[in-house]
Parts: structure tokens; sequence; C-alpha cells
């Protein structure tokens, strides 16, 4: 039925853009699950591990918070088993269609980004692997680094074309 | 206004990132308490030359509550913990 809302990706049909020592790229739509409570990073990665989730990444997402990503969608059997299994205490809300990633590279990634976020990007401040909650311009972001020259931002998915918007013009 | 405040979680950020959440000296009344008290607590607010201490939302970071004491003359940051826990007891 043509009027039925069809689901598709909140950047479907946005090319990954390679500028020059820019680009910036839209990512799977797979899992994205925020969790909150007294656990540390090392009990979360064996739990995910458990479930066959050691490709996903998990990063900081401020005090006692974490956000566990990959580029696999889950199924819902299996996210339950994962709620079933947290620590006492420790909370866990998918927001696998509430939010997107968006991956910068490049030489300039970090420069790029500076002009948005008053977080200091130099890598002795923020190295690969630090993440930070914090805005990029006026949009709430998580702001990874995966690299040297490389980031990603996970974004709200209102905002993922405002966002992706803003980053496009540099990959030009 | 302070302009830079140091989040005990995420370190130094600007204060577009905060939501300020007001005077963090209150002390809310019983229910049953007179119309007068409630109407003071809600409604009316000291404007202090000086130190101050605020709640302070770290709403575009980490989401913790903060209490920020800073000095409305000078505008010096003394001190910034979270909030609650601080109320627990706990180092922020
Ligand atoms: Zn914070």
């Amino acid at each position: 039925m043509p009027d039925l809302p069809t689901s598709k990706p909140a950047l479907a049909g946005k090319a990954p853009l390679q500028g020059v020592q820019f680009a910036v790229e839209a990512l799977p739509e797979g899992h994205l699950l925020q969790l909150m409570g007294p656990t540390t990073l090392d009990e979360l990665r064996a739990l995910f591990d458990t479930f066959g989730l050691g490709g996903s990444v998990i990063r900081a997402a401020g005090f006692r918070q974490w956000y566990v990503m990959g580029e696999a969608p889950l199924e819902p059997a299996a996210l339950r088993g994962i709620a079933g299994a947290l620590p006492r205490g420790v909370f866990l809300s998918d927001q696998s269609h509430g939010r997107v990633r968006i991956r910068v590279s490049g030489p300039r990634a970090a420069q790029v980004l500076a002009r948005g976020t008053a977080v200091d990007l130099h890598g002795s401040q923020f190295p690969a692997g630090a993440a930070a909650m914090t805005l990029f311009g006026h949009i709430p972001v998580h702001l990874s680094r995966t690299g040297e020259a490389e980031f990603e931002l996970t974004v709200l998915r209102s905002f993922a074309e405002a966002l992706f918007g803003e980053l496009e013009p540099f990959a030009a | 206004m302070a302009s830079l405040i140091t989040c005990p979680h995420c370190g130094q950020r600007p204060k577009e990132e905060f939501t300020i959440k007001g005077d963090a000296g209150l002390t809310r009344p019983a229910p049953d308490a007179d119309a007068d008290v409630w109407y003071d607590y809600v409604y009316l607010r000291d404007n202090p030359k000086g130190l101050h201490k605020e709640y302070w939302h770290h709403s575009s970071g980490c989401r913790r509550w903060l209490i920020v004491e800073r000095d409305t003359v000078t505008h010096k940051v003394h001190s910034v913990a979270d909030a609650a826990l601080a109320e627990l007891g706990g180092a922020a």
C-alpha cells in the first residue's frame, strides 16, 4: 500500500563524499545500544562477547554510560537476551533506530571538527580511542576518535541530515 | 557569567553545553507547609553578589547534574561537583 510509511535509513541516498584531505560517510544503521549503570568497560566487553558481539565497539558516553555499536542489526531475541543478562542496576535502551553514525576522516578531519566542538582534539588530549558527548554547533553528538585521522559522530536520527549537511561542504 | 565550566566527568567545556537550573541552596518545604512558604520557595529568589551555588545540568554532555560554586562579581568558578555523588557523600 503506497500510503504506509516505509523504513529507510535516515541518510539514505547520501553517497560517501571524498574531498581534499577530508571525507564524510554515513555508516550502516546496524545496532546501537545505550547502557547506563554501575558497571565497567571490561564487564560489558565480556558480556557482549558471550553474545557473539565481539565485533561491536563499546564506547564511553559519560559517567556510567556507554554506547555499544555495530554494523549488523540485532534480532529482538538477541536484544532480550542481553537485557536479561545485564549486571544488577544496569539498564539498556535500544537506540538502533534512534541514532545514526557518521564517519569523518582525512588529515583535515580534526580541523573541520574543531569548528563545531569545544573539545580539544589535539592528539595529546583526545587520542585514538577517546570519546566524548559534546555539541557540534547546536547539535548534540557523541564524538569518538577511531584513528589518528578518523572520527565517528553519533547523532540523534532527526539531526542526522542537518549534521551531514554541515559536514558536506568540507568534503566538496 | 562563567563561560568555561570544568565538568568532573567531561573536563573543561563551554557554557553552551550546560543548562543552568537555579539556586542549589534551596530546601524544599514540607508538603503541608504554609502557602507563603511555598510561594517563597517557588517564586522568590535572592540575587547574591559574590559566592553563589547553582545547579548546572550538563545537558549537551554527560547529562549529569552538577553543583557549580561561582562568584557573580569576579566570574571565578570555585568548585564544580556532581550533585548526586555529593549528596551520597562520594567524590565527584
Ligand atoms: Zn559532563
